[in-house]
Formats: structure tokens, sequence, C-alpha cells
């Protein structure tokens, strides 16, 4: 309850501020910023807000864009498809016409019909779907590698330094999880090492015991996981309990402190696919103290992928003169981009030329070192 | 007595401690990665001794809050409506006039209302299909977004292979789902009640998770996207026509291109849709079919002996709202341009049952107004959206409470013989 | 033996301890039913509930230094269940006995809506990520042979079993003994006769509640213990796979309720050990639906007298 009467006096207060330098300066740039603010994966929706809202306030402080102020205004889809598109006709409507967001993938998917209809420019900082870009449309970047490079990453790592002899993929049926196994196997099958095992568990499940027998008599020696930490950590726990020794490895979505709390020890050595931590770069340096400074959290994943988003908009801003979406877009896809996340290029259809991925050993403090 | 309330008070006072003490008093929260437990805020437990004080008191003086609630008249909505005679002649200009605002409404309003709209009249027309099944024939289905989820599923995937029109899809939808319905209804009939629950709560997981595992025709959790949005014959309201020659709605009548003629374009056809519907059901309660659902609602036994057909007319009831739940589902799929098994979750099945008990079982006026309310509440209350599904909870337990008719409680077609 | 067997039994082991928390939970449904006819929709929540109390209560113990694991897990269990049978009775006295007598579709919505309501209470109060409990009771057998299958029975799997048949020994001897479980039975077979005789049914109605919450929180404590993890959300998929077990074991009846859980457990683990785990949950309910289509009132349930 206090919390959340802190968030709505923070917001209101912020809202406020907002207003006065409204008044106070000649002009406003309104970024929508979409994503869950409620709902089971509101902390993921809070990572972006984070970032978007640093970079505004970063890029406010240097004067704005092109001599206008920008202001954020969150729109809450709680990562539901169908608000998902209530909340882009919405922003439509309010006459917003730059959008960092939306954050799960089944949501910005149906948004994007919408946002490329009516010329917004839409960048995504954590929609990792293949799919969401595969439209050709004009509108849609991100901030964020693909869930295949995160695969192929993944598929090298395998074949090249673990060489394990018997690989099962798991995958929790879910679009971010099931595409990345896919993935995965696919490209293992490709260089010669077929999967035994290609399986789903159901999200949101507790009991493993079944599975971990199969993976057991099946004699694997490494599991790849697509999917998220809650469900990798209980496997991870009951596969200790039942003496089961595999190699495992996962995508960033394992990668959460909360892994280590669920499966405790049996993290030690879990291998996962992530961003650099952009936090860790010297360069952000002021950012990230800037962040912690206010009291939140600098490290989550999509961060400064959110905050490079508002700095990719606004600098082919500044490039072009414009807040034209169709000019903004063209001068983005064209031209390559200092970030908080390095240097970003894009290719025709929107997505990131380089993979901006490592391969991760997890620690049971909930640290990551890179792995050899 | 006074004592006894006393003592009555007291004892809930201390039970709604116990209850706020270990689940608001106490946060479970990790340091590192152990686990360990952090006090509530000095505010919290402000919070919880108000709420333990206002349940003493409400305790304490329980008789007199209630003879003061017994002094207010309960909210009579079917009052407000003129009599009936009168409105048998007012019925026509009022329907008429409804409808005429219905349709000029959305070319003065926002984009985002009109959208909203869209979606309410979706939710209407669920609310009125699962209407026909719990409040006419009193048949509880709990998995009716399976019915829902088929109808859409079927709009997608014929357009996604061959390339079908919605107006070709929307009856193959609504047809399907009623095959998928009474498929389901033919063996499971039978059961009694609770059983027929749980077998129907079943089957809305079982069609989910296999439209979530058959991965190679529906795509599995990446669901369909790009669903072809529906045309005005084959006027497409894109800004470009897709195929070469053809043309789109603007270029036909010279207008200017506007995004928000596809909106428009949408809810009309979902204002069509329901008034279809509402048309359809309000015929079949007044035919035999409809006034049997009702009977065997209130006495199966005595319907049995009268010697009509069980399995037939609950099959009828089960079918005709499943594909009721069919053209939503296409329309949903239209609408949307995308979908995916996320969106056929219980919890819909849950708000749809809710908007049916919310606005009064068998009342079709009531399900609507609930529908409305249930989409537009939620929408206006976005800043307590954390709180959103508590009082949705909370206000279904109440209205049972105090209000087990609904908002507006179904009113047959009857005649009342005058005392003389 | 063979690893084939090795890998069955091991299988059969996953299941039967899924299918006792199955159980004990399907027991607070089976008796509601029983007794007043309802769907008690909101049970599962208070499983969750009991989860969440007893890591509640060792987390704060271990934090005050309590070291003896005995001690912890006892005192976690009598507040779990003292807790979670103050949640159950409160549930009935506010959303279930005003509703007495009315038409059978009220109560279930009227749970249904507390079922949300609970749910979203924990959420708010508790927060809606999972919270995790490092592993209390570890280690365990392991026999067969190392180099093909091993099969392993921990501990925490054997607690569970021998929880799970503590418990239902002593409710059957306080059903089938005791003056309040004789006025229980009453009650299910006439509650309106029982009322005539001078029982109070009220009172019993109320007991038959705290004794279903208790047993869930004893199914919140295992499952607790024996995952580490719990989250706002677990008590739904609980209360669904539990009511499916005493629809299937007959509802109303309590052999009825272990044998549905065992059943459905063990269906569910042969699905997982066979065939793609994905399609477990679609197994458990066909099954339901096909044991109903031949036996309509479940394994072990009286077939329904149609009274006029």
């Amino acid at each position: 309850m206090n919390q959340f009467r802190k968030t709505m006096l923070g917001l209101g207060s912020a809202i406020c501020i907002m207003g006065m330098t409204a008044s106070a300066q000649a002009e406003t740039l309104k970024i929508g910023l979409a994503g869950p603010a409620t709902g089971p994966v509101a902390q993921y929706g809070d990572m972006q807000k984070i970032g978007v809202m640093a970079a505004i306030e970063d890029i406010n402080k240097a004067g704005g864009v092109n001599g206008m102020m920008l202001e954020g205004v969150i729109y809450d889809d709680a990562c539901d498809p169908k608000q998902a598109v209530a909340i882009a006709n919405k922003i439509v409507n309010d006459g917003v016409s730059h959008v960092v967001g939306h954050l799960c993938s089944s949501s910005t998917e149906p948004a994007t019909d919408i946002y490329e209809e009516e010329g917004v420019l839409m960048i995504t900082a954590a929609s990792t779907s293949p799919s969401i870009t595969e439209k050709g449309y004009q509108m849609v970047f991100r901030t964020i590698g693909l869930d295949s490079l995160q695969g192929t990453m993944a598929a090298q790592y395998i074949l090249d330094t673990a060489k394990p002899s018997r690989v099962a993929v798991v995958h929790d049926k879910q679009q971010y999880g099931e595409g990345l196994a896919t993935s995965v196997r696919d490209q293992l099958a490709a260089n010669g090492l077929e999967a035994v095992m290609f399986e789903g568990v159901t999200s949101g499940d507790k009991d493993f015991s079944a599975l971990i027998a199969k993976l057991k008599k099946e004699d694997v020696d490494f599991v790849y996981y697509g999917g998220y930490h809650p469900e990798l950590g209980l496997i991870l726990r009951q596969s200790a309990e039942k003496g089961f020794n595999a190699q495992f490895m996962g995508p960033e979505g394992i990668v959460n402190s909360d892994l280590a709390k669920i499966a405790g020890d049996a993290v030690e050595g879990v291998l996962a696919t992530a961003p650099k931590s952009f936090d860790q770069n010297p360069v952000n340096e002021a950012r990230v103290a800037a962040i912690s400074a206010k009291g939140e959290d600098p490290t989550g994943p999509f961060v400064f992928t959110a905050y490079a988003a508002v700095e990719v908009m606004t600098k082919a801003m500044a490039a072009t003169g414009s807040t034209d979406t169709e000019k903004l877009a063209s001068h983005i896809r064209a031209n390559a981009v200092d970030t908080a996340i390095g240097t970003v290029k894009y290719d025709e259809k929107g997505d990131l030329t380089e993979s901006t991925f490592l391969v991760y050993n997890l620690h049971k403090d909930g640290s990551k070192t890179p792995a050899q | 007595m006074t004592t006894n309330k006393f003592y009555n008070a007291i004892f809930a006072a201390g039970i709604t401690f116990i209850l706020a003490c270990l689940m608001i008093g106490v946060k479970l929260d990790t340091e590192g990665t152990t686990l360990a437990v952090k006090g509530a805020t000095t505010e919290q437990w402000m919070w919880i001794f108000g709420g333990i004080g206002v349940v003493f008191l409400s305790q304490l003086f329980s008789s007199q809050i209630d003879s003061l609630f017994g002094k207010m008249p309960k909210p009579k909505l079917g009052a407000l409506l003129p009599e009936e005679k009168k409105m048998a002649t007012l019925k026509p200009w009022l329907l008429a006039a409804l409808i005429t605002v219905m349709l000029i409404w959305p070319f003065m309003v926002s984009r985002g209302s009109v959208d909203l709209a869209t979606l309410t009249l979706i939710y209407i027309m669920l609310g009125l299909g699962l209407n026909i099944v719990v409040g006419l024939a009193g048949l509880l289905d709990l998995g009716f977004v399976a019915f829902y989820a088929v109808g859409a599923y079927t709009y997608a995937l014929l357009s996604e292979y061959f390339g079908m029109s919605f107006w070709a899809c929307l009856p193959i939808s609504a047809g399907l789902a009623a095959l998928f319905g009474f498929l389901l209804g033919f063996p499971v009939l039978r059961l009694r009640g609770d059983y027929l629950a749980i077998v129907t709560l079943g089957f809305g997981e079982i069609i989910r998770i296999l439209l979530n595992n058959w991965t190679a025709v529906t795509g599995g959790p990446n669901g369909i996207s790009g669903i072809a949005k529906p045309t005005l014959f084959g006027l497409e309201f894109t800004r470009r026509a897709k195929e070469e020659g053809a043309e789109t709605f603007h270029q036909y009548f010279d207008l200017s291109y506007s995004s928000s003629y596809k909106v428009i374009f949408l809810y009309l056809i979902a204002v069509l849709l329901v008034i279809f519907v509402v048309y359809l059901i309000n015929r079949l309660m007044r035919m035999p079919i409809g006034r049997a659902w009702e009977a065997l609602r209130e006495d199966e036994i005595a319907c049995r002996s009268l010697g009509l057909n069980r399995t037939a007319i609950k099959l009828s009831a089960f079918t005709i709202g499943a594909s009721t739940a069919g053209f939503a589902g296409a329309f949903f799929a239209a609408r949307q341009g995308f979908i995916s098994p996320e969106s056929f979750i219980f919890i819909e099945s849950a708000i749809i049952l809710a908007i049916v008990v919310l606005g009064g079982m068998g009342s079709q006026v009531g399900v609507i107004l609930a529908a409305i309310v249930m989409t537009i509440l939620p929408e206006l209350a976005r800043e307590f959206s954390e709180y959103r599904m508590l009082l949705f909870g909370l206000l279904m337990v109440l209205m049972m409470r105090w209000r087990p008719e609904g908002l507006v409680p179904m009113k047959r077609p009857h005649l009342e013989l005058k005392q003389q | 033996m063979s690893e084939f067997s090795l890998y069955l039994l091991q299988q059969l082991i996953n299941g039967l301890t899924i299918g006792s928390t199955y159980a004990l939970i399907a027991i607070g449904y089976t008796m509601v039913y029983g007794i007043i006819g309802m769907i008690n929709f909101a049970h599962g929540e208070i499983y969750m509930i009991g989860s969440y109390v007893t890591f509640i209560v060792i987390a704060g113990l271990v934090s005050m230094g309590v070291v003896s694991l005995p001690i912890i897990l006892v005192i976690a269990l009598i507040v779990a269940m003292f807790i979670a049978s103050t949640y159950g009775w409160t549930v009935e006295r506010v959303a279930y006995r005003p509703l007495r007598g009315s038409n059978r579709l009220i109560p279930l919505i009227s749970a249904i809506g507390m079922s949300i309501f609970l749910q979203n209470y924990v959420v708010l109060s508790q927060g809606s990520r999972d919270v995790a409990l490092p592993p209390q009771i570890t280690g365990g057998w392991a026999f067969g042979d190392p180099s093909s299958f091993e099969v392993t029975l921990s501990y925490m799997q054997l607690m569970i079993f021998a929880m799970t048949f503590i418990t239902m020994t002593v409710l059957t001897l306080f059903i089938s003994r005791s003056r309040m479980g004789r006025a229980c039975r009453a009650c299910a077979e006439d509650l309106g006769m029982t009322n005539l005789l001078g029982i109070n049914t009220n009172k019993i109605i109320a007991l038959t509640f705290v004794i279903g919450a208790a047993l869930a929180a004893i199914a919140g404590l295992l499952l607790g213990l024996y995952y580490g993890v719990v989250n706002p959300f677990v008590g739904f998929i609980a209360g669904l796979k539990a009511f499916t077990a005493a629809v299937l074991g007959g509802i109303g009846s309590i052999p009825g309720a272990v044998l549905g859980g065992l059943v459905l457990g063990v269906t569910e683990a042969m699905t997982a050990a066979f065939f793609p785990s994905e399609y477990k949950d679609v197994v458990a309910f066909s099954l339901l639906v096909t044991i109903l289509l031949f036996r309509p009132s479940g394994l072990l349930g009286k077939p329904e007298i149609e009274k006029v």
C-alpha cells in the first residue's frame, strides 16, 4: 500500500514538475513509454521506465532536442495483447508519434500493425521475437538483439567449447523460450549434433521430477533451456536433489538474481547468454550513478537498452532537424549512432546488425562472469 | 444482548488482526540469497489497525447499520423504465434512437474511445452467448473461452492459409464453434451441474494447451499475426491497396486517407453483429425452445415428465451459445490482427461469467450493461489498476450477498391478473 | 531390475509424491461438497496462504536464531494450520454462509470472486514474484545401478508420504469415531434433519471448512518445503488439479479424494515419462472427462438419486 502511495505521489509530483517545465518551455515532445506497469511482469516494465526516464532527464538537462524538451508519457499494457492494441490506439489518439516499447513480444506484435499504419516510430528495448521485424515495417526498430542471434551464440558455444555428447533442449512453450530452443536445436543439428530430446514444459509448473528422470534415463550431459528463471530455477534445484548433474545453459531470460534464490548452490556454473552488462561499462558510470542516486536499480537488463532507444530517436532528430517519423526512420536505417549500449547500426529490417550477447557463467551469489 | 454483541465485535476484530498480521504485517524479503522477513511500516500498521477498528465498530453496531440499509430503498433499475403499456409504444422509438446514436457517435469522438467501444461490444457478444448457456439454460460453463478461441483461430487460420475474407469466415467461425459446442456437449450434458463446470473448465484448458502445442499449424505460442482486416465489399481500409490495381476505401470514395475510418468501420461491424445477436436471442427466447431452456433450468424432473427432451434442449443452448462466442472470436481476431493462446486463458472465462452474473442471469439488458461497466470501469480507474482485480473479486462476492439477481433482473414477458 | 523397470519405479515415486499432496488438498473440496454441495473455489488459495505462512515462520525463526530443524518445522506447521484455518473459517462466514439456501450458482460465483480476491490480496501484500526458501530437508536414498539408472527417494518425499498417511489416518478416525465426526456424517446425509435433531449445523459446516483449510495448510507446508518456491498464483493451479482429483475420485467421498489424487498424480508422471510433458495437463483432463462419462459420479462416488 505504502509503495503504491509513494509511486502515486511521485508520479503526481513528476507530472506537476513536467507540467511546470512545459509551461516554461516553448515546446515539449512527448515520448510514449508502452509496457507493463501492472501485472506479473511489471518488474521488467520498471526497468524500461527507469532507463527511459533517465535518458529523458539527461537529454533535457543538456538542453533538449532541437530546442524542445522531452516528456515521457507512460502507457500501461500489462503485457496483455488485447490491451496493447487499445494502448496503441490511445497513443495515436494522443498525438504521440515516438514510442519506446512495448515490452513483451506478444504485445509488441499486434501494436506494430497500428504504428506502421499511423507512422508512429517505435523502438522496442526488450522484445526479442524475430517475427516482429519480419513484416518489412519501416517504423519498427529495436535496441536489443534477436532471439535467433542469442540462439546462434549459444549453439556455437555448445559446439566449440562445451562439446557435449548428449544434448537435450527443453523450453517453456512460450514465444520467447520455444523460439530460442528451436533455433538452438536447428543449429546444432545443422552441425551434426542431434539433440536427443526436445521437449516443452508448462510455464508456472512446479514439479519437474518426471522430466528430470527422463533426462537421467537418456544420459543427457548438457541441457539447453529456453525460457525464464522461475522454471529453470526449480529444474536446477530438483536436479541437484535427484543427483542429475548435467551442464545447464539458458538465455538472458534466466539471468536474474532470483535464479540463485530459487536454485541455491545448483546455480554455480550454469551458462547463460546475456547482453553485455551495460551498467558495468565505464562509459555509463555517470548514468549508473545518477540512476542509483534516485534510489532505482540500474542493473536490470532492459534499463540501458531503453536508455539507448531514446538516444537513437533523439540523435536522429538532432541530425535531421525534424521530428517527422519517416525522415527519422530512414535516417536511423542509414546511419550508425553512439549510444549507451555502444555503436548501434541497423539493417533493412530494423534489427541491430551486431549481436551484443556474451556467454556468462552464473554464480550462486547471483553474480556472473564471462565464460571462457 | 449488548454484551453478546460486544464479545462478537471483539472476536471479529481479533480474527481480522490474525488475518492481517501475517500477510500484510510481515513481508517476505530476500537479502542476498537468504530469505528474511520484514515488518510492515508504521503506516501499514496504521492501515491494519484502522481496518480492525472498522470491523469492530461495524460488528458492534451491525443491527443499526442493517436497519439503516433496510430503510434505504434498493436501487430498482427496472423501475426507471416506464410502464409496460407505455413501453410497448415507446420501445420502437427508443430502439431507433439508440441505434442512431450508436451509429453517429463514433464520428464525433476520438479514435481511442471508438476502439474501447469496439472492445466492449466484443464482451457484450460474449456475455450474450454465455447468458444463453448459464442464464437461460442454467448450465454452468467455466470454459466458454474455448469457443471464443475456436472462432478466433478459425478466422485467423483460414485467412492465413487460404486468404479467405472476413465475411466468408464469419459464418464458418460461428459454425465451427457451434460444432465444437455440439461435440463437447453431446457426452457431457448428461453430467450434473458441478461436474459439468469442471469438465467445461478442463475443456477450455485442453483447447488452449492444444493451440499452444500445435506449433506447425497454429504457430504455437507465437500465435498468428498479420490477420487480414475486414473489407467493405472488397474495399480495403489501408493507405495503399495490397494488390495492384485494387482500390482502397478512400480512393473509391475520393476521400483523403484517414486511419480512423478503419477503426470506425470495425466498430460499425461490431454494432451490427451485436444487434444481430440481440435480435436472434430475443426471438429465440420467445420461441418454444427458449421457454424450454428456462423450464429446464427451473425444474428438470418436471420437464422430463412433460416429455421434453432434456439432451436436445441443453445441447441447443450449448451450441447456440458457442456459436455466438465463435462470432465474437472471429471479430476479435480481425480487430487484433494478431492472436496467441495467451488471450484465451481461464480468467477470461471468469470475466465473461462475471458479466453474466453481474448483469442478472438471463437478462439481456443487464448483460449489456454489465459488459459496459466491466470494460469501461477499469479504463477509467487506471490509477487504481493495482487494485483492479482485488476489487473485481470483492465486487463478485458482495454482489452475490446483496444483489444476487444482478443489476437488471430478468423480466419475463408475462401477464398479471388484476386483483378484483 | 532392468533399467526400464527402475525408470518406471522412479516415475511412480514421483507421481505418488505429487499425488499425495493433491489428495491432501482434494479432501478440503470433497468434505465441503459432501456437506453443503458447493465447490469451494477459494480452497486453492488457502493452500497458497498456508505455504506463505510456512515461509514467513521459517524465515522469522531462522533470523531469530532458532537452529533446530524439528522445532522450526513443528512451529511452522502449527502456525500455518492455525492461520489457514482462520482464513477458511472467515471465508465461509463472509462469503458463503449468507448465501446458504440460494440458487446453486450463487455461492459458486461468490467462491470464484473470493479466490480472485485472496490471490490479489497476497499479490498486493507480498508481491507477485517467486519467493524462494533454501532446501531444509536434504538427502535421500539412491538405489539401482549408478551406471545405468539410479532411483532416488529423498527424505522430503518420504516425509510427504508419511505426513499424508498420518493425516489420512487421523482424519478417518476422527470422522468415524468422534462425536463431531458423527455429526459431520449426519450433515452430509441430510442437513435439514440433522438440524432438527439439535445439532448446530452451522458449527459443523464451519468445522469442515476449518479441517479442510488445515489439511490444505499441511499440503502448503509440504509442497513449500519440497519445491522451495511459492508465488501468489500457485494456489489456482494446485486447486484446479486437486478439484479434478476430488471429482475423479467421486466428490463427497474422502477415500475417493485420496484415490483420485494418487491416480491423477501417477497419470501425470507417466504421461510426462513417455510422452512430451507439455501434454501432461491435456491427458489429466481427458482422463477426467473419460472417467466421468463412464462413471458419472467418479471412481468411488455414490450415484446421486434424483429426488422430486
